[in-house]
C-alpha cells in the first residue's frame, strides 16, 4: 500500500484575486481591498434602494428542511397581521415554495414598472419577491454561484421595495452561495432567525450558521426549534419524532437565546400545502402561540436596535 | 400605483457560450457534439479509471432538504451490505455532512492518503462499508464554498479515490438542483441510475419534482420515488397516525411516470439512531419500518439488475 498519511486539506483553495464578490473568506478578510468594495458600484446602489427597509432580518438553519420556509411565511404573516408592511425575499432559487405556501396561484408573475420589479401582493398582505414567480414550474434552475450572485444583486437593487417596515429574506440550505450573497450584499440586516430540528445530527449544521452570522457581525435573535414534541391523537401520549431537546442545548452552548419550540403537526404541513399560514388559520392554536414568541422577540429585536 | 408594468419574463443572468464545458449552467441542454469529446478527454479521464471496478453507482436526491436523503443513503447503504455487497457511500454534501455521525465514524476515522490517492474510512460495523466525506477533512469548520471549489471537490472525490473493488457506490447529494448536484451528474461516469426522496406534503413535491427532472434532463435513469416521514407509529398505542398529509410521493411517481419504491413511516429510533451513529436498519432488523427499508434495496438490485 505505501506510505499512508492523514488528508490534512483539499487542495481547491485559491488566493487573494482581488475580487472580493466572489471570495468565499469574506467575512474573515480584514484587507483594505474589502473597504472599497463595500463603498462602491452594486453595493452603493442596493444600500440606496433600500434606504426606506427600516428592518431586514434573515432567516436560516443550515439544513435543509428544518422549516425555514415555514418559519419565513409565518413570521411574515404574523407580522403583517400586526399591521407592519412586509415583504418577503425569497432567497431560494433552486426550487422555491414560498409562493404555494402564501397561496399565490401558480400562473402568477412579477411584473416589472418606472421603479423595478414589483413584489407580488399575497392574500395575507406580504408583498413577496420570489423566482417562482418568474419562471415555470417544471423549469430546472441550474445556476452556479455566479448566476446565483447576480440575482441576489438583481432582487435587492432592482425590487421597488417602496416602504417597508420588514423585509425578511428566506436563506436555502448550506453555508455557501446563497447564504453568504445575502450577507453580503443585504446591508445593515437588523438580524438573524435560526431555526433547527431537535435532533442532535443537524445541531451541527444549525451551529454553522450562528457561526457565519456571528463572523459577518450580525446579531443573533434567536434559535427556535422547529418538529419538537406533539401528542398522539389516539391514546394521548407524547409522541417525538426526533428526540426533543437538541437545539435548546445548542443555542445555550453557542450563548445565543433560545426563543421556542414549535410542535410538529399536521395542522403546519397542511397549512402550508393550503397555502394559509396557520397563525391566520388556527389564530389560537399551540402551533401559533409559538410563532408568537418568535414575533415578539423579532419585533422587541428591531426596536431596541432602533431605540439605540 | 400609476405606471405600466409588464410581466418579467426572465432574470438578467445569463452568460454566453466561452467553451468552457466544466463552468457550463446549461451542460445539459448542450447539443454540441463536441461537448462529451471534450469533456471525457479532459475531465472525466481519471474518473474512469478509478471507478472501473465499482459495479453500480447511484445517487440519492431530494431537490428539497431535510426529506432524509442522507437517512435513506446510510440506511440503504447498510441494507445493501447486510446482504453481503461491498458498498461505499459519497457523501456530496460539502456544507452540511452528516453521513459519518450517522455511521459513527466521525471523530473516530479520517481519510487518509495512500500512494493511489484518497483512502476512504472504514465503517466500525464490521459491514465493510467506506465512506468518502468532507467532514472526515474538517470536522468542525463552516464549509464556503462558490461553485469553482466544489467543481474542484467533486473532481477530486471521484477522481483521486482509491475506490478499489466495489459492488455499490452510493453517493448522497444535497438540496438544491444547482452546483452540487449538476457537478456530481457531470462528473460521475456510467450512472446505473437516481433514487428521489421526498417527505408527502403538496409543496415538498415541488422540488422533489424539479430533482426528478434535473436527472432525467443529465441523462440519468430515475430508478423510483422514496416517500419518507409518511405516517408515524406511536410507541404507545402503536396505532398510526399522519403528521403530514400522505401521498405526495407516490402521486408524483405516477405523475413522471417513474416507480414508486415504497413509504417510510416516521419512527423515533431512527433519528436516534442516526444520532447514535448506529444505522437503524442495522440495529433492529426486524422492525417494520427496517423491513421496507431492506425491501427497496432488494428491490433497487431487481430494477438494476433487469437492466443488465
Amino acid at each position: 500500500m505505501g506510505v499512508e498519511t492523514e488528508l490534512k486539506e483539499l487542495n481547491v483553495t485559491e488566493g487573494c484575486n482581488k475580487k472580493c464578490e466572489d471570495c468565499e473568506k469574506y467575512f474573515e478578510c480584514d484587507l483594505s481591498v474589502k473597504e472599497i468594495f463595500k463603498q462602491k458600484g452594486i453595493l452603493s446602489l442596493i444600500r440606496e434602494n433600500l434606504k426606506n427597509v427600516k428592518y431586514k432580518i434573515v432567516v436560516l438553519g443550515g439544513k435543509g428542511g428544518v422549516g425555514k420556509s415555514m418559519l419565513a411565511v409565518n413570521l411574515a404573516a404574523a407580522l403583517a397581521k400586526r399591521g407592519k408592511k412586509v415583504a418577503l425575499l425569497d432567497q431560494v432559487y433552486d426550487c422555491p415554495a414560498v409562493p404555494m405556501m402564501l397561496g399565490v396561484s401558480g400562473d402568477a408573475r412579477l411584473m416589472i414598472g418606472e421603479k423595478g420589479l414589483i413584489p407580488y401582493e399575497s392574500k395575507w398582505g406580504v408583498r413577496v419577491i420570489s423566482t417562482g414567480l418568474i419562471l415555470d414550474q417544471d423549469e430546472v434552475i441550474i445556476w452556479f454561484h455566479e448566476m446565483k450572485r447576480n440575482a441576489t444583486e438583481e432582487l435587492l437593487a432592482a425590487v421597488d421595495y417602496g416602504d417597508t417596515e420588514y423585509l425578511i429574506a428566506d436563506i436555502p440550505a448550506g453555508t455557501s452561495s446563497e447564504t453568504v450573497n445575502i450577507l453580503k450584499y443585504m446591508p445593515d440586516i437588523a438580524g438573524g432567525v435560526v431555526i433547527t430540528v431537535p435532533s442532535q445530527i443537524s445541531q451541527n449544521v444549525a451551529r454553522k450558521c450562528i457561526y457565519i452570522l456571528k463572523s459577518a457581525r450580525i446579531p443573533i435573535i434567536g434559535v427556535v426549534e422547529n418538529m419538537s414534541d406533539t401528542n398522539c391523537p389516539e391514546c394521548g401520549e407524547p409522541a417525538s419524532i426526533i428526540s426533543s431537546g437538541a437545539g435548546e442545548r445548542m443555542a445555550r452552548e453557542e450563548e445565543v437565546s433560545f426563543l421556542v419550540k414549535v410542535p410538529v403537526s399536521i395542522k403546519v404541513s397542511t397549512s402550508l400545502d393550503d397555502g394559509e399560514p396557520f397563525v391566520i388559520k388556527y389564530p389560537g392554536s399551540e402551533e401559533a402561540k409559538a410563532m408568537d414568541a418568535v414575533v415578539n422577540a423579532v419585533v422587541k429585536h428591531c426596536e431596541t436596535i432602533k431605540g439605540n | 400605483m400609476g405606471q405600466e408594468a409588464r410581466e418579467v419574463i426572465s432574470i438578467n443572468v445569463e452568460l454566453r457560450c466561452d467553451h468552457k464545458c466544466e463552468n457550463c449552467e446549461r451542460f445539459f441542454d448542450c447539443r454540441d457534439e463536441m461537448k462529451w469529446k471534450i469533456y471525457r478527454r479532459r475531465r472525466m479521464a481519471q474518473a474512469i479509471k478509478k471507478m472501473s471496478n465499482i459495479k453500480h453507482k447511484i445517487t440519492i436526491s431530494g431537490g428539497k432538504g431535510g426529506v432524509g436523503k442522507s437517512t435513506v443513503s446510510t440506511n440503504l447503504a447498510t441494507a445493501l451490505a447486510m446482504m453481503g455487497r461491498k458498498v461505499t457511500i459519497l457523501d456530496q454534501d460539502f456544507d452540511g455532512s452528516t453521513i459519518p455521525r450517522m455511521l459513527g465514524v466521525q471523530g473516530v476515522k479520517k481519510l487518509r492518503y495512500g500512494t493511489q490517492g484518497i483512502i476512504p474510512a472504514e465503517d466500525t460495523l464490521g459491514l465493510g462499508m467506506q465512506v468518502i466525506s468532507m467532514a472526515l477533512v474538517y470536522p468542525d469548520e463552516v464549509i464556503t464554498m462558490f461553485h469553482e471549489m466544489r467543481r474542484g471537490t467533486t473532481e477530486e472525490f471521484l477522481a483521486n479515490v482509491d475506490y478499489g473493488e466495489r459492488d455499490y457506490l452510493i453517493v448522497d447529494l444535497p438540496p438544491g438542483t444547482s452546483s452540487d448536484a449538476c457537478n456530481l451528474l457531470q462528473y460521475i461516469p456510467d450512472l446505473d441510475g437516481t433514487i428521489t426522496v421526498t417527505v408527502p406534503p403538496a409543496v415538498s413535491q415541488l422540488a422533489a419534482r424539479k430533482a426528478t427532472l434535473l436527472s432525467a434532463k443529465a441523462g440519468s435513469k430515475v430508478l423510483g420515488i422514496i416517500e419518507n416521514m409518511s405516517g408515524y407509529i406511536c410507541g404507545k398505542c402503536g396505532k398510526e397516525f399522519d403528521l403530514m398529509k400522505r401521498g405526495g410521493g407516490e402521486a408524483l411517481a405516477k405523475e413522471l411516470g417513474v416507480p414508486f419504491l415504497g413509504r417510510l413511516p416516521l419512527h423515533p429510533e431512527v433519528a436516534e439512531a442516526c444520532d447514535k451513529g448506529v444505522p437503524f436498519v442495522y440495529k433492529f432488523p426486524s422492525n417494520p419500518v427496517s423491513e421496507k427499508m431492506k425491501e427497496i434495496a432488494r428491490r433497487l438490485e431487481e430494477e438494476i439488475l433487469q437492466r443488465l
